[in-house]
């Protein structure tokens, strides 16, 4: 069962490979480990508080990224300009 | 080149491959280049050149292959060999200090135990962007092609000519630089102060 509660009494509260988690959770958030990684992050969350909060956070950071920096406007003419040399090569 | 000898393009074929392959990606392409230079002229510069060399070399691209991934990786060399030397700001981080500090567990850890995502998601778009454009450039570049882009692991490695570890490792320490500049920033927010606070009563 999914266990979406920010704190739960079932999750141990220090990890003892802090650095190992970490990556591996990474990896599957960037989509990496698409078999095994379900069923390895469904466990993870449920025992783990700092690997719980660390995917959150990550998964926040992802997107925020995606969402405010990606909006940079295209600059007028750049696409016709493009076009446009491509059909006078020198 | 690949071992097999493809035939090259048509007059016809050329311009269905930049217009239905190629173009589609600018908008990207211009948010990587601006990224990069931070200049909106140089950026300019950088995806027309860019689109030129593409419609150069257009016969090495074969059909159906990932475009975006192949214009990517024709930008960045651009960048690298065109723009980077002239750039005004050159990098002052030292890249293998940074990257020796940002590898001990210690850091991994401290790094995250004071952010958290509720904070993360509350920032204004200014300071998620200031705070990745403040990373060093090769710490950048993975972040803006993992998370804005959404390129694999595998096809970052070939945008950058560096292996798959070294893409997941260099990815793992940009992740952990741009923590603590949110950390910085939520703090100087007032998130967090009233942990703090408690734990002092």
């Amino acid at each position: 069962m999914e266990n979406n509660d920010a704190s739960s009494p079932d999750r141990k509260l220090q990890c003892s490979d802090v650095s190992k988690c970490f990556q591996l959770l990474e990896r599957i958030l960037d989509g990496e480990l698409v078999e095994e990684g379900e069923e390895m992050l469904q466990k993870k969350l449920d025992k783990c508080q700092p690997c719980f909060a660390h995917f959150h956070l990550e998964q926040a950071i992802r997107e925020v990224l995606k969402t405010k920096c990606t909006k940079q406007p295209l600059p007028d003419k750049l696409a016709e300009s493009i076009r446009q040399m491509i059909q006078d090569p020198r | 080149m690949s071992e097999v000898q493809r035939r090259k393009y048509s007059q016809e074929e050329r311009s269905a491959v930049f217009d239905g392959e190629f173009m589609p990606h600018i908008d990207s392409m211009y948010n990587f280049a601006f990224r990069l230079t931070f200049d909106e002229d140089d950026a300019k510069d950088l995806v027309q050149d860019t689109y030129m060399k593409a419609f150069r070399f257009i016969n090495s691209f074969e059909q159906g292959t990932n475009a975006k991934a192949w214009l990517f990786r024709i930008l960045k060399n651009s960048f690298i060999n065109d723009y980077r030397k002239k750039s005004k700001k050159p990098a002052t981080v030292d890249y293998q200090e940074v990257e020796t500090f940002y590898n001990s567990d210690d850091v991994d850890y401290q790094s995250t135990s004071d952010l958290r995502a509720e904070s993360v998601r509350d920032m204004l778009g200014d300071e998620i962007s200031n705070a990745l454009n403040g990373l060093a450039v090769d710490f950048r570049t993975v972040i803006i092609l993992a998370d804005l882009e959404g390129f694999t692991y595998e096809e970052m490695a070939k945008i950058l000519d560096i292996p798959i570890g070294t893409v997941r490792s260099r990815l793992h320490r940009a992740r952990n630089l741009l923590k603590e500049t949110l950390k910085g920033y939520a703090q100087s927010m007032g998130y967090g102060r009233d942990e703090e606070e408690n734990l002092n009563d």
